[in-house]
């Protein structure tokens, strides 16, 4: 206890009250960790705040079921409940439907519950509050049809009281619903957060046209014993599937968190670029204080105090830095919160957060995270501290700098560094996490950092004798300065190549994504107008047009039309889309995006129901290739082709694979239509008032039945969500830059004031002031130009990193490669002047102090 | 050298320090043999550069020798671990420099009680000890300035509380004088005389004026490295 107690105190009496003298330097230094750990921290609380409100809302939904029936593509037969009632496994039974709707005046959507209110008890709890006749609202559920209780946040945020009349809008149209009351806050009640429904199992089915089929049935089994369940399975119809209730629960889990990883990847450089600055400082404070170092081992102090007493000093900028981040976190939290979960819903699955939830695991992952880059950082000089000799109390001056030799060492390292990125870049990714990509991005940076003394001292020294020259003696002594400056300013440098490079490779990977997306919401995305049953694309469920919709597109004069049906199927636990739809039409108006396989030649197999292709994503997440066999199934109907081309698609993070309508309604024996796309015939009556007059007919013609999207729409639409998604990534970014400028800013001070004799004496032998300064904008020019050559250097490897093995692994699908030379050119002069902005603190701190108060230091 | 019989507290045999220097080498110390007895007042002659802080720096555990053998309060130098050699420099010898060497960002106190809060001693008694010294010292209203704040007699008045705080056996003081005036100096050479008289303790000065002559109970001059009892005489 007494060591660890005397610890503390010399701590405080050797560290702290250093730091106290030289508060700036402290500050900026915690400024920069307090800003990475605050976006390290945020990012995750918000991702994380989607990835809660998932899976809690999954769990509720699924209550005390521990075995589900589903049928993939199709809906269960409801006359299944009867005879699996009387089955002797099972003890609890109950049909369940759930979809979006909104109102028709277009409140935002909410999920609808359609169960059995009575089969439903043994397995999920929710209560209706507001009681006041003499049947309670679940018997009023079952005996008054179109009646639904609300949940909470229902009645919150849309202001719906009981007795009211909404009226809702589904595929069969709109239907009037009479709230009956308020869901309490438990169980179902709660799931989305409130933003939820109930109704009888009846009004739902005749709400949605869905008689005689459920989406799934839940069941308590009395045992789970294997062959049992096998007993079960083999009573079930064909196409019906006896599963454990977490399938779905569990894909959209991994989606989400593969997500939640890589964002906090991305978060994690600016943390990263923090971590410069502490070694800076750390390594600063061991280097000037070397004397000090040698009276404490002179009195006896062992070097294991010494190395401690440095580490300590790292530990403490990350606490401090993270405390720092506390409040700062959850403001950006807040901020984030939004944009991430809308990412998640238009990406993944479809979350609603209410808030955000602060559990103390995050909280101290954070700061275990903050805590140990900043230790980690201090490890080097903390090393080099703890080698001063005792005997150095008796030499006069203090050491000499670090010699070339060294230099050269750590350049040949740093270079071993970024070549081994090439191995890696050629690893496959770890379930859909690419971490041999990022192990590379870290060796990639790390190596950039190495080289940085070398690449100064090199720079110093091939443009002294031109400086002198041509900028005159403050930038040639500026060039000798930087030259023999060691390590120190080299870790600035360092900071701003990563920032740099991140921001280069960032903007490369944003602008080829962005052009990518471009081509293909052009070319493949094409049609005038979407047509599909109302809330289809939100529930992602794409039912059969109602009655006489098919029949009346047929007959419309000047239009080719496009028909689909989608499916949204798994495939060995990877969720994707089955699309059914018309090659040949298609063809003639837009194009698939080819990856592999000749589309001219492929459209004829394909009609013909030779073969599928599929997306990238699909082909990347399965490993299926062109030539391998898809085999799935669909209501019942087992499907097998071989897949004949690879096409690039960007609609959702799951895959998709497409085939022939025709082909699928031949094996089917009927397969009506899910949605169709319409093209005009004459293309300029796509870009007059055709398509509006269009979506004017079909709307008078059947309602609220149709959702309609005309295509111009749907493409800005999607290109909105690609920037939205990208906005996070942007502030990350901004956020990396400003904490290397603190680094430059650092360092250039710290420069200043180590060398206040240096400089005296050039302002004593007839230096002016405006010459030294000169001097040290020269300096700054010199740490920024190699700065920002070495991270574009590195932005570039890096960019191809994200593009070709990052986005490959994590997400499945690539883009073409492309450098907006433009984006780049108009954003670098700013880095550079940002940096430059930062030698100001410098030029001022040699304002400030006139040289006779240079000479009294120490 | 001494005639005593009891067991001197420094036996150096053939002690010799060789600086790389390049290619070629500097000699510090050419062979060095010396005893020393407890008790002694050792002033260490010679000229700039002949020698003298090599030949402290090894008495005081800071350096190691090239060659010979060096005992020094029944440790042997050459052979004692990393973590002996820690407690012999916090508790066998306490050392005085030219140049002060004080830490900046702490008070006198705290200075002088370093050394034993590294030994591990507890802080009540060793703060008692500390005020005890510095009143010794007349330094009893200083106690909590920075060493930036004190004069240089004042600065070196706290490196003797520093170097004694752990009642050392040994006391080593390089050059002590050297950054001081002469009236600060001589107060300097009279507190490690009384320091010798008073409470018996082996003081070795080393040292090229001749301030501490009249209370050497030895002198040993140093000339290029080696032992040359000639050159002593001025
Ligand atoms: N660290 C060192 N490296 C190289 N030579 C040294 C070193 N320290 C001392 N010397 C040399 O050793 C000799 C003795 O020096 P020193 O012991 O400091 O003498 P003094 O203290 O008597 O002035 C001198 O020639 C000096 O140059
Ligand atoms: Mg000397």
């Amino acid at each position: 206890m007494r060591p660890l107690i005397f610890f503390i105190r010399l701590f405080y009496w050797f560290s702290l009250r250093q730091i106290r003298q030289h508060p700036w330097r402290a500050v900026t230094v915690l400024v920069g960790v307090a800003l990475g750990a605050a976006v390290f921290a945020s990012v995750r609380i918000a991702v994380h705040a989607s990835l809660d409100s998932f899976t809690r809302s999954m769990d509720l939904v699924t209550g005390r079921a521990d075995h589900t029936i589903t049928r993939p593509g199709g809906r269960v037969p409801e006359d299944l409940i009867a005879p699996l009632l009387q089955n002797p496994s099972v003890q609890a039974a109950s049909p369940f439907l759930s979809t979006y709707t909104r109102t028709r005046e277009g409140s935002r959507p909410f999920l609808l519950i359609g169960l059995d209110p009575i089969l439903d008890r043994p397995l999920r709890d929710w209560q209706a509050r507001e009681e006041n006749d003499l049947d309670p609202n679940w018997v009023r559920l079952l005996s008054e049809p179109g009646t639904l209780i609300i949940g909470s946040d229902l009645a919150r945020t849309e202001g719906w009281t009981a007795g009211r009349t909404l009226t809702l809008v589904h595929r069969q149209g709109a239907a009037a619903f009479t709230v009956l009351g308020q869901l309490t806050a438990e169980g179902l009640g709660l799931t989305e957060n409130g933003r939820v429904a109930i109704t009888d199992i009846a009004t739902f089915q005749e709400f949605t046209g869905t008689h005689g089929g459920v989406d799934r049935i839940d069941l308590v089994l009395k045992t789970t014993h294997a062959d049992r369940l096998s007993a079960l399975q083999t009573v079930l119809p064909a196409g019906t599937y006896l599963q454990g209730p977490g399938e779905a629960k569990r894909g959209g889990r991994n989606m989400i968190r593969s997500y939640a990883l890589n964002l906090s990847i991305l978060s994690f450089a600016a943390l990263f670029v923090g971590m410069f600055l502490v070694y800076s400082l750390v390594a600063l404070n061991a280097a000037s204080r070397r004397r000090e170092v040698a009276i404490l081992r002179s009195l006896g102090a062992s070097s294991r105090v010494v190395f401690w007493l440095f580490m300590a000093e790292g530990a403490f900028y990350g606490l401090v830095g993270w405390l720092m981040a506390l409040p700062l976190g959850i403001v950006l939290a807040r901020f984030l919160l939004e944009g991430v979960s809308r990412t998640i819903s238009s990406l993944f699955v479809r979350v609603n957060v209410a808030g955000m939830t602060l559990s103390p695991l995050e909280i101290f992952f954070s700061l275990g995270v903050t805590l140990g880059v900043a230790v980690l950082a201090a490890i080097q000089p903390a090393r080099e501290a703890m080698g001063i000799a005792p005997k150095e109390v008796m030499a006069e001056g203090t050491a000499a700098r670090g010699g070339g030799y060294r230099i050269r060492h750590l350049a040949v390292a740093g270079l071993l560094c970024v070549l081994s990125v090439v191995p890696l870049a050629g690893m496959p990714g770890y379930r859909s996490i690419p971490l041999p990509g990022y192990l590379a991005t870290l060796l990639l940076f790390v190596g950039f950092a190495l080289m940085a003394p070398w690449a100064l001292q090199g720079a110093g020294r091939r443009f002294q004798p031109l400086l002198r020259r041509r900028a005159g003696l403050p930038a040639h002594l500026a060039a000798g300065y930087i030259q023999d400056s060691g390590s120190r300013t080299a870790v600035s440098v360092g900071a701003l190549v990563t920032a740099v490079a991140l921001f280069t490779a960032l903007v490369i990977m944003v602008q080829s994504f962005r052009h990518t997306v471009e081509i293909w919401v052009h070319q493949t995305i094409s049609g005038d107008l979407f047509v599909t049953t109302r809330m289809a694309e939100i529930n992602r469920t794409w039912e059969p047009f109602p009655e006489g919709v098919e029949d009346y597109l047929k007959g419309l004069p000047d239009v080719a039309l496009v028909p689909n049906r989608r499916f949204t199927l798994s495939y060995g636990g990877f969720p994707f889309q089955l699309e059914a739809m018309d090659f040949d039409t298609f063809d003639r108006y837009g194009a698939f995006f080819w990856l592999e396989g000749d589309g001219r030649r492929l459209t004829d197999p394909l009609d013909a129901g030779e073969g599928v292709i599929v997306s990238e994503v699909f082909a990347n997440r399965t490993g299926l290739g062109v030539g391998d066999r898809f085999r799935t199934e669909v209501q019942g109907i087992s499907l097998d082709w071989p897949i004949l081309g690879i096409v690039r698609d960007y609609r959702t993070r799951g895959g998709v694979v497409f085939c022939s309508l025709d082909d699928l309604r031949q094996r089917s024996g009927g397969m009506a239509w899910g949605g169709v796309r319409i093209f005009f015939r004459e293309r300029f009556m796509a870009r007059g008032d055709a398509v509006v007059a269009l979506q004017d007919d079909l709307r008078l013609r059947f309602g609220d039945r149709l959702e309609m999207l005309p295509g111009k729409d749907l493409r800005a639409a999607v290109l909105k969500i690609f920037d939205e998604t990208f906005a996070i990534t942007t502030v990350l970014l901004i956020i990396a830059l400003v904490v290397a400028a603190l680094g430059i800013t650092t360092t250039l001070t710290v420069l200043v004031l180590e060398r206040a004799r240096e400089l005296n004496t050039v302002y004593a032998v007839g230096g002016s002031l405006k010459q030294i300064r000169k001097m040290i904008l020269w300096e700054a020019v010199f740490m920024v130009a190699v700065g920002e050559i070495g991270g574009l250097l590195c932005g570039f490897v890096l960019s191809y990193l994200l593009v070709f093995v990052i986005n490959r692994q994590s997400f499945g699908w690539t883009f073409l490669y492309g450098v907006d030379w433009g984006a780049l050119a108009f954003s670098l002069p700013l880095i550079v002047a940002t940096a430059l902005m930062a030698a100001l603190p410098a030029m001022r701190v040699v304002y400030r102090s006139p040289p006779a108060t240079l000479l009294r230091e120490r | 050298m001494s005639l005593s019989t009891t067991t001197p507290i420094v036996d150096a045999r053939d002690l010799t320090r060789i600086y790389p220097l390049g290619d070629s080498e500097v000699v510090g110390l050419n062979r060095v043999s010396l005893t020393i007895a407890p008790g002694e007042l050792v002033v260490l002659k010679g000229n700039s550069g002949s020698g003298k802080s090599t030949l402290l720096s090894l008495l005081a555990g800071l350096d190691e020798p090239s060659a010979g053998t060096l005992t020094v309060a029944g440790y042997d130098l050459l052979n004692v671990s990393e973590s002996e050699k820690n407690s012999y420099r916090r508790e066998v010898v306490g050392m005085i420099f030219q140049a002060f060497n004080l830490l900046p960002t702490m008070t006198v106190m705290e200075n002088v009680c370093l050394p034993a809060l590294l030994a591990g001693k507890a802080c009540a008694p060793t703060a008692d000890r500390a005020r005890e010294l510095l009143d010794w010292l007349d330094m009893d209203t200083r106690r909590d300035h920075r060493p930036a704040q004190l004069s240089g007699g004042e600065m070196q008045r706290t490196a003797i509380a520093r170097a004694l705080i752990n009642d050392p056996a040994l006391i080593l003081a390089d050059e002590p004088t050297g950054n001081l005036d002469s009236r600060n100096g001589g107060r300097v050479i009279e507190l490690l005389q009384e320091l010798n008289r008073r409470w018996r303790r082996t003081v070795i000065i080393a040292t090229h004026s001749n301030l501490a002559d009249p209370c050497a109970t030895h002198q040993v001059c140093l000339k290029d490295g080696a032992i040359n009892d000639s050159t002593c005489a001025p």
